[in-house]
This record gives C-alpha cells, sequence and structure tokens, in this order.
C-alpha cells in the first residue's frame, strides 16, 4: 500500500525542526512570461474516452475511462467560485482514512466507507439527501491488522444498476444500486497469506475488473475480471511469475527490451523463486482505452523492499503495464523504476488523453510515478515520449529516452545494511494515490504532490505468512525548500511545470478539473481549495472537519446547480505518519505522535464526513 | 459460507510455511476451533506450568470473536510468569526477535506503533502484565494479530515480553500545547 504502503518500520526517531512555509503560489513561467500552454485551449488535445451518459453525474471512480478527473460542467466559474459555499454534510461513521470519491448517478449518491465498508446510497432529490439504503457486506476483522496503510476504501464503480466494490477482507461485491441488497459477494484475495483489497474496480463490457493490496506483506499481485452479473471470475493475472501466470503470449510485445524474447521474464528476472513473494499487487487506479480494448494499471513495489535479497529487474513490479480487456493478456509492460529499491512502486494512475507532441497528434498515457518523474508515453506501444521529473529529486539524473530507464546516483542507491541519507523523494513518491485530473480547455494536468525525503536503510527479512515482508526503514523528513507538498500544473507535452501552489503538507487529495477553469483539492490540515486553472490563483478555501486525503467530483444536482463534493477524513499512509496513534482507535488522545508531520496534529483530528459544496 | 478454505492452497507450501499458515489461519476457523476447546472450568482445572513448553499448546481458546473489552483476565487464577522478568539480557535477545518475526514491521520501531498498535505507550488493548502479553502473542488477538503460539516457542516468547516489558512507557500525557514554538506535551 503499500498504498502505499506504508512507512510501516518507518524509524520514528526524529528529525525535524523544520519551519513550515507558509501556503505559498509559485510560478514556473516561459522566458517571455506566458504561463505554458495554460493560455489558450489546446488543439489536438482531448480525453481518450470521454464520459458518456450525463455530464451532470459522476459515474466512474475518476469520473470516466481515461482517468480524467474532467468535468463539463461550468456554472462554478474562476469569476464566482468565491461564492461557493457548503450546501450540506453527511457522517460516514467511521473515523479512518477516506480515500476514493462517492459516485453520482440518476440523482442519488453512493458512498464507500473506509472498513468494515459500508455503503450509503443517499437520496439527492429530497431535501437533507436522507438515506435510500445501507449496506454492509460481512468482512473480516482479521483484515485490519493486515492492512498496511491503514483501512482505506478507494471507492465503488456503477454499471447497470448494480454499486461494485471490494471489502478489505479481499473480497469483491455487488449490491442492487436501487434496493441496497446483496447480489453477489466473491472472495478473491487471501488473508492468510496478506492480502488485502483497497483498490476502486472499473467495469468494462459486463466484467469487474479488481486487484490486490499488500506489497508490504510478500503476497504475489494480480489484476482481474469478474462477470458483473454472475460475480464468478472470469479471468486473473498475475504480474510475476511464469508467462502462462501473467498472461504473457504471442500479442505481448514491450517496446523497450523487445529483442529479449526468452520466456517466463517475470520469473527468471528474480533469484530462484522469490517472485512467489514478489509483491507488484494492483491497489491503484485502473484506466480503460475503448478503441484499442485495453486496460492500464500499474503495479506495487516488489517484495521485499531490501533488493539485496532480490537481484534483477523484477519483472513487473513496479511497472505500467496494458492489457486485453476481454483477455487479460499482457500487450505491453513498462518498469519506470526496474529493480526498485526505494519503494518506488508505478502503482500510480495512468491518464488517457490525446496530445500533440512533435507535431502530430499522440494516443499518450500520462503517469506521474511516486519516482519522481512524469512519464508521457504512447499507451498504444508504451514507447516514452517525454520523461521530466515534477518535483524535487536526487537519486536520478534522469530517464535514458532510448531505453527507458532511469540514470541512478550511487549514493542514494540503497544496500543491505548502510544508511543511504536524503534520498529525494521519498517512499512516499513525488506523488502517492492521490489522482491527478487533466482539463482538455487548458491542456494543463493538475497533480497533488509531496516534497518529502528519506534515509534509507535496508536489512535481511525472513518471509513468514501473514507478516510484512519489508526489511527496510525509511525516516522522513521534508524536501528542498522546507514546504511538504505542492499542488501543480503540468504541461505533459514538454515535460514541464506551469505553476504551483505550495502547501505545508504532502498534498494526499485527489484533483477536479472543470470546465469553468476551476481545479478543486483538499490538505491534510483540513482546507479544500479551489483554484483558478490558467493561473494558479486562489480563489476560495473552506475549513472542512478533518484533512483530506479524498477525490473531489462534481454532479449535477435534481435543482440544476452545480455541486461539488469531498471526503474530509484524514488517513491512508499518511494518517499513520502523522497521528501515531493511528492503531490505538482513540482519535482524543494525547501522546507523542510521528514525526514526520509533528504539528499536523494542531490543524485535524480524525473525520468521517462528505462535504458538499455550491454556489 | 466458509470464507477461509484452505485446503487447495496447501500443496505446494514448505513444511514451515504450513505451519504459519495453519496458525494464522485460526482467526477464520475460530467456530471451529471453539468448539473443539475444553470448557474454560475444565481449562483452569489444568494449568500449564510456566515452564511448560510445548504443553502450553492448545491450552487457550483461540478467541478472535468474543474477547470484550474489560476482559484482559479471563483466566482467574492463572497467572503465568516470565522466567526472564527484568532480564536486560533477556530484553536484548527479545529485541532481536522482535526484528527477526518481522514485529516491528507491523508495530513500529521500538514498538512505537505503525500498522499495528503501539507497544511503548503504556496503553494495552488485551492487558500490558507479563502474562497478558504472552497470551496475546501466544493466541494472536482479533484485528490480525498472529497466533506465534504454534510457531516459536514459550521461551522466545518471553524473551519477546521481556523486551516489551523495559519499553519506555509514560507517554501518556495529558496535555499537548500548540502555541509556541515546538508542541509541548505535559503530563504524568
Amino acid at each position: 500500500m503499500s498504498q502505499s504502503h506504508a512507512r510501516l518500520a518507518t524509524s520514528v526517531a526524529l528529525v525535524t525542526s523544520i519551519v513550515l512555509g507558509a501556503c505559498s503560489r509559485t510560478d514556473d513561467r516561459g522566458p517571455d512570461g506566458a504561463a505554458g500552454n495554460g493560455a489558450s485551449t489546446v488543439s489536438g488535445t482531448r480525453i481518450a474516452a470521454p464520459r458518456t451518459g450525463s455530464a451532470g453525474e459522476w459515474a466512474h471512480p475518476a469520473g470516466d475511462y481515461s482517468n480524467s478527473r474532467f468535468s463539463e460542467l461550468d456554472q462554478i466559474s474562476a469569476a464566482n467560485a468565491k461564492n461557493l459555499h457548503a450546501a450540506w454534510t453527511f457522517s460516514t461513521g467511521v473515523l479512518r482514512g477516506h480515500e476514493g470519491q462517492p459516485l453520482v448517478i440518476a440523482n442519488t449518491m453512493y458512498l464507500v466507507t473506509p472498513y468494515p465498508n459500508v455503503a450509503y446510497a443517499l437520496d439527492l432529490t429530497q431535501e437533507g439527501a436522507p438515506l435510500k439504503w445501507k449496506a454492509r457486506p460481512p468482512n473480516s476483522q482479521t483484515a485490519v491488522g493486515l492492512a498496511c496503510c491503514d483501512v482505506v476504501n478507494r471507492g465503488a464503480a456503477f454499471a447497470d444498476g448494480r454499486i461494485f466494490y471490494n471489502l478489505l477482507d479481499g473480497h469483491t461485491v455487488a449490491i442492487d444500486a436501487a434496493s441496497g441488497a446483496l447480489l453477489w459477494q466473491t472472495r478473491m484475495g487471501s488473508l492468510a497469506r496478506g492480502e488485502t483489497m483497497t483498490m476502486a474496480p472499473i467495469v468494462v463490457k459486463g466484467r469487474v475488473i479488481v486487484g490486490s493490496s499488500g506489497g508490504e506483506m510478500g503476497v504475489r499481485g494480480w489484476i482481474a475480471a469478474l462477470d458483473a452479473t454472475s460475480g464468478k471470475e472470469v479471468w486473473r493475472a498475475y504480474n510475476v511469475g511464469p508467462d502462462r501466470d501473467i498472461k504473457v503470449g504471442a500479442r505481448f510485445k514491450p517496446f523497450y527490451g523487445r529483442a529479449d524474447t526468452s520466456a517466463d521474464q517475470g520469473a527468471t528476472s528474480w533469484p530462484g523463486n522469490t517472485w512467489q513473494q514478489g509483491g507488484a499487487t494492483v491497489w491503484g487506479w485502473l484506466s480503460y482505452d475503448p478503441e484499442l480494448n485495453l486496460v492500464y494499471h500499474g503495479t506495487s513495489n516488489p517484495g521485499p523492499w531490501n533488493g539485496n535479497q532480490r537481484p534483477g529487474d523484477n519483472k513487473w513490479s513496479a511497472a505500467i503495464i496494458a492489457r486485453d480487456a476481454d483477455t487479460g493478456e499482457m500487450v505491453w509492460a513498462f518498469q519506470p523504476t526496474p529493480h526498485d529499491v526505494w519503494d518506488y512502486d508505478a502503482v500510480n494512475e495512468n491518464i488517457l488523453v490525446d496530445l500533440p507532441i512533435g507535431g502530430r497528434t499522440r494516443k499518450s498515457l500520462v503517469h506521474f510515478d511516486r519516482n519522481g518523474f512524469a512519464y508521457t508515453m504512447d499507451r498504444a506501444t508504451g514507447e516514452v515520449l517525454v520523461a521530466k521529473p515534477f518535483v524535487p529529486m536526487n537519486w536520478s539524473t534522469g530517464v535514458d529516452l532510448a531505453t527507458g530507464r532511469p540514470a541512478l546516483v550511487a549514493e542514494k542507491l540503497p544496500e543491505e545494511g548502510k544508511k543511504k541519507s536524503f534520498i529525494c523523494p521519498s517512499l512516499e513518491g513525488g506523488k502517492n494515490q492521490q489522482p491527478a485530473a487533466f482539463s482538455p480547455t487548458t491542456g494543463l494536468f493538475y497533480v497533488p504532490t509531496n516534497n518529502l525525503c528519506m534515509d534509507f536503510e535496508a536489512r535481511q527479512v525472513a518471509y513468514i505468512p501473514g507478516t510484512p515482508y519489508i526489511g527496510g526503514s525509511a525516516p522522513e523528513v521534508a524536501g528542498p525548500g522546507g514546504y511538504r507538498g505542492e499542488f501543480i500544473a503540468w504541461d505533459a507535452t514538454t515535460g514541464r511545470k506551469v505553476w504551483g501552489i505550495r502547501e505545508p503538507y504532502p498534498v494526499w487529495g485527489g484533483a477536479l478539473a472543470t470546465k469553468g477553469d476551476v481545479v478543486f483539492y483538499g490538505t491534510l490540515d483540513g482546507w479544500f481549495k479551489a483554484a483558478n486553472a490558467r493561473t494558479g490563483e486562489l480563489l476560495w478555501k473552506f475549513k472542512v472537519g478533518s484533512g483530506v486525503v479524498g477525490n473531489p467530483i462534481t454532479y449535477l444536482g435534481p435543482d440544476g446547480k452545480q455541486y461539488v463534493a469531498v471526503y474530509a477524513g484524514i488517513g491512508g499512509d499518511m494518517g499513520l505518519l502523522i497521528a501515531g496513534d493511528v492503531a490505538s482507535n482513540l482519535p482524543f488522545d494525547v501522546r507523542d505522535r510521528g514525526s514526520t508531520l509533528p504539528d499536523l496534529a494542531r490543524w485535524t483530528s480524525w473525520g468521517g464526513m462528505l462535504f458538499v459544496f455550491a454556489l | 459460507m466458509p470464507r477461509y478454505s484452505i485446503g487447495s492452497s496447501l500443496g505446494a507450501m514448505s513444511l514451515v510455511t504450513l505451519v504459519a499458515v495453519a496458525a494464522l489461519l485460526t482467526y477464520g476457523g475460530v467456530r471451529a476451533t471453539r468448539a473443539q476447546e475444553p470448557a474454560r472450568a475444565t481449562r483452569t482445572a489444568a494449568l500449564p506450568s510456566p515452564q511448560a513448553g510445548s504443553d502450553l499448546a492448545g491450552r487457550f481458546i483461540s478467541h478472535a470473536d468474543h474477547i470484550q473489552p474489560g476482559m484482559v483476565s479471563p483466566q482467574v487464577g492463572f497467572v503465568l510468569r516470565n522466567p526472564h522478568e527484568g532480564d536486560a539480557a533477556a530484553a536484548a535477545t527479545g529485541a532481536k526477535l522482535f526484528i527477526a518475526y518481522n514485529c516491528i514491521d507491523c508495530h513500529g520501531a521500538d514498538g512505537t506503533g505503525a500498522m499495528g498498535p503501539s507497544l511503548a505507550d503504556g496503553r494495552w488493548h488485551f492487558g500490558g502484565t507479563s502474562s497478558e502479553i504472552f497470551e496475546s502473542i501466544y493466541q494472536g488477538r482479533p484485528e490480525g494479530m498472529p497466533a506465534w503460539g504454534a510457531l516459536i516457542s514459550p521461551d522466545q516468547i518471553w524473551l519477546l515480553v521481556t523486551y516489551l516489558r523495559s519499553l519506555e512507557a509514560g507517554r501518556d500525557v495529558t496535555t499537548e500545547n500548540f502555541t509556541g514554538k515546538t508542541v509541548e506535551r505535559s503530563g504524568h
């Protein structure tokens, strides 16, 4: 979870007399003073698979199959956003990390809470949005202690009158959207092996696509498709192991390393049978291109973190993978961080857009990796077109576009038994689960980022099923500049930051872009903010009840008005770091806290609320 | 509906893995396990000696689902004694076991908490006496704590207990004051 993964073992000895920079805006304008491509609508720019159906709904976890998190709604604009106010709220009854987002379909809002993963349906046609139903499928308590990074859930998917989501204990469930009835429940993972599930499914052509969590537990990661009607498993592809298991066959054509056609690279790039505990889980966001019929997903860190126990490229951990949506066959794969020894993962979302690059429109995939590079790729082939750092970094000097591989810096390369200091970004990554958004009207990506660095010390670890398989500790401090996060606008055609809003804490909530040229995001210290999509000017902010680690959505209410909704409920990996008391289950405790963000407790406490805003 | 069928997954695993999986599955097998347990009165009558080693096996209920708040000492009159209580050398060995058995990655460096609860803050969900900690390690606890009694020897559990008892407690302060340049914590 690694959701990220968990700075478990983060030896909390700490550091930090860091002075927090106040939230401040930075402007990286070009030499001519123009704010990059943000000045006008970019021709040749389009979301690969724009949403179908009503623009006023939010029917996919990321709004659409392309993971754009863009809405055509424009009632809320840069001119009037200052008039936003809280319209109504809803308590989920759970005080844990509220990653993810609600769905809105046919004037009903659907929410899924962190463990115990209660689902609620709220009737938006009635004053106060009363419940239509709530559902609480059985969910083993044991899962709580096996989740690396808080007991989060990243949301539900909807198709054909059904809500689909994953339970922390490794089940996928289907619920009747009208009645709340539990239609089926399929066991997909094994708690005994440390597998949990936290990701948001997508539904493609009547199949629910889901993946596993547990990259810190020595699991073997997979992605699978279930029949939406029956709940029966249609295919399952592991991400490490022999070709047959990972669904590598005649169609597999990676852009890099094509010359090496040797069999079973998912096993031979590991010593012995270590791939069996190789991680490479699928706990992040999925995207889908209907024209290519490809599903895109990332895979997590390899297990264990200690790379001396697994020399080799460790395919296909820390990889971006394209699979045939019908069969699960691997079509291409790319490792941003081969032999990942930093816990950089590659599980972050892949945003599918067509972009003008090098004088022509490319079917692109844009991915902001934990390793600090933003990759603009050809989504049909896996070729890297642009790879530039989007946050301060020092572990690599750049990506070789001929090979796709990063150039390493020796003193930032973790080794067993040696402490390597101030590696940037930290294992939380330049960005983690918090998804970015894309606006075709500005041509820019809006990216919540972290600015943390770490000292990494790897050590031997033994595999004991159901216990963590990590072998390292990585205490974190603020990165260069002293700020710990920044919300940035990014031009993926050139790999350039256009503007940024610096934040005192990592920006652990996702982004929303709208046609009104307003972008939204929330912060760990509990601010929900609106900014001008073209300039980065802060337009409005509201102090919600707890730190925000969730993702804003926008929808049209039955009254014809545009609403914006977001969860407030601090947690996730950052919950572990800030709270230190995450395991006490007592949010009001007074006690020593984790020292990465020692002062955050002044600004927020645990929570579990939905906030809805309107003009 | 059986939520934790295990039979088909065990074929290719090593013996060690098998043992571990069997132990870890006790959460899921609660009902079956409990049905085989003798009643509490019977158990209390057959007290194991503190040094009884493997004789301890099977003496505890694997109670994933029936521990209630306050029921930290269900074994009335049944106190296990730690043969290493207060022994610094034993605590140092326990600290190594704490890493070797991956305890550190759930409970954090120096037991200060991460995925699992802090063991160094003087607050205990299931009791903080040596015998209560022994029981927690031996038989596991509901939210994912494995039952180590089937995996490691009672003496190693006692070494872990000795280490955990040596960790600094007393961080349970009453007041956190944020108004100065640094966060001041005070209390007993």
